[in-house]
């Protein structure tokens, strides 16, 4: 055994959230999807992070209807993850959803040491409360202006507007899930390359607008019978 | 053949990240210390992923290009008892310095891109310069030795950790914020010669002057749980080249770093110098040169 000096050695955490639209309009097959879309996903994400054995993946979800709240409000190192159903309630509180996280991303209680957390939001609608009072908050926080964010528009009536401000970038675009089987797929993307993402050294760049080191995929044309 | 004082013993080596497909690290180490032979070290860490795919060309680059110009600057600061000289130098050091090392590694990578295009893609525009050196992304830190001189540069993450002859350990080069995450300062950034930070401590007595000066890529710091583990790490390694000489942590220096690139899954580099403690029945040490 090396005796190196310096006391314990450890891996860095990736931070992994998801921030659930369970509004009334995602009832019924939508929401059956969505459950069924990250059980299925979880696998992956233990794969990438067994492929990343110096970043330690945590996950938690914060779900937002008429009010906003921690499903899983502990992290969860990915090996111990199983997933809860979330179920659908009332209204699009996405800014208070978006408050919610910003309070976790201040540091403390997020470590300095660690790698870019990952925020992936899920919505089909449109936000019922001060969603831009929400981004703000994150933007506020340093470990929220460094976070790999995903989103992900299931339906013709998501907003991808405010979609896209969440990204924070002009040339990342949200994915578009009209079908069972698309949003599998974003699921699966959001998953896996944005963790991938969180844990990549790259050049700072004094230009917010500079490419990113993901990029969404091309989803297949759709050929699923049911199209939201 | 001429009998000189041998004032430093240096250490380095270098593990590859797991899961690298090449260690992007590289790092140089030459020199005595004397006016004539300055002590240069230098290590480099190529940022690795997918978008900077030619960094471990790019950290090569940087530390061949630094002990050119450090080897110069160094030699140069023979005859900095001079009046003003030292001024123009530290002006140098500080302000001409780094655009000479981001220009030379900028030339340096570009030539190479043009030497090595990628195949030809039929219709592709050509890539800009500064897309060009994307793929050459590192960071550097470097430092130059003689006996009147001590100077550092750095630019992005990775440590420079100075014990000074007292056994005070300082960080001199350490961002008032550490950065978060994985993002740093690099060569390939525009006008990348601003990021480069610079320590000047001109040695009025050799004697007074650090004991152990040691560079690491962020592999190392990253790999401990503490936020002083680092600190604790350099501590440690001071007192057992103390107890051991640079002899005995060479042994260990390999398994060191690759069990820190265990944790922080990073090339892990670490080239240190130190200052070796004089016998009291003699006033130098004699070596061969």
């Amino acid at each position: 055994m090396s005796d190196i000096p310096g006391g314990a050695m450890a891996n860095r955490p990736v931070h992994f959230i998801w921030l659930l639209d369970c509004s009334y309009s995602m009832q019924g097959e939508k929401i059956g999807q969505l459950n069924y879309a990250i059980r299925e996903a979880i696998p992956e994400m233990r794969s990438v992070a067994h492929d990343n054995p110096a970043a330690q993946l945590l996950l938690r979800t914060v779900t937002f209807s008429t009010t906003a709240q921690w499903h899983h409000q502990v992290p969860v190192p990915v090996d111990d993850f199983t997933w809860q159903d979330v179920q659908v309630d009332g209204m699009t509180n996405l800014g208070e959803a978006l408050t919610l996280v910003s309070r976790e991303l201040q540091s403390p209680p997020m470590p300095q040491r660690a790698l870019k957390p990952v925020l992936a939001l899920v919505s089909d609608g449109v936000p019922t409360d001060d969603w831009k009072a929400g981004l703000k908050a994150i933007d506020a926080t340093p470990w929220g202006r460094k976070a790999v964010r995903v989103s992900i528009a299931i339906g013709a009536d998501a907003d991808r507007g405010v979609l896209q401000e969440f990204l924070g970038n002009p040339e990342l675009q949200p994915l578009d899930a009209n079908s069972p089987k698309q949003l599998a797929a974003a699921i699966r993307w959001a998953s896996t390359a944005a963790v991938k993402a969180a844990s990549q050294p790259v050049a700072a760049s004094a230009d917010p607008l500079a490419k990113q080191p993901y990029a969404p995929p091309v989803l297949d044309d759709d050929d699923d019978d049911d199209v939201w | 053949m001429t009998l000189g004082v041998r004032r430093w013993d240096t250490l380095g080596d270098s593990v590859q990240g797991v899961g690298k497909r090449c260690n992007q690290d590289w790092w140089a180490c030459e020199g005595t210390g004397s006016g004539d032979e300055p002590l240069v070290l230098a290590v480099a860490d190529g940022h690795g992923s997918a978008v900077h795919a030619r960094s471990e060309l790019g950290a090569r680059f940087a530390v061949d290009r630094f002990l050119g110009l450090a080897r110069s600057f160094g030699r140069a600061a023979r005859d900095g008892h001079e009046p003003g000289r030292l001024a123009r130098l530290m002006t140098y050091a500080r302000d001409d310095f780094p655009r000479a090392l981001v220009q030379e590694w900028r030339s340096a990578a570009l030539g190479h891109w043009d030497r090595h295009r990628p195949v030809a893609d039929d219709g592709a525009a050509e890539p800009e310069p500064g897309d060009k050196l994307l793929l050459y992304g590192t960071t550097l830190i470097g430092a130059v030795l003689t006996p009147w001189l001590f100077v550092a540069w750095q630019i992005g993450d990775g440590d420079l950790a100075v014990v000074e002859h007292d056994g005070q350990l300082r960080r001199p080069l350490a961002p008032a914020e550490e950065d978060l995450g994985d993002e740093t300062e690099s060569l390939c950034g525009a006008q990348a010669w601003r990021a480069v930070r610079t320590h000047w401590a001109p040695l009025f007595d050799e004697a007074r002057g650090p004991r152990l000066v040691v560079l690491s890529t962020d592999g190392l710091s990253k790999s401990f749980a503490a936020a002083d583990g680092y600190r604790e790490f350099v501590e440690g390694l001071d007192g057992r080249l103390a107890r051991e000489g640079a002899a005995g942590v060479k042994a260990v220096l390999p398994e060191w770093l690759r069990q820190a690139s265990q944790y922080s899954g990073d090339d892990t580099t670490l080239v240190a110098a130190l200052r070796p403690v004089r016998p009291a029945s003699a006033t130098e040490q004699k070596t061969e040169s």
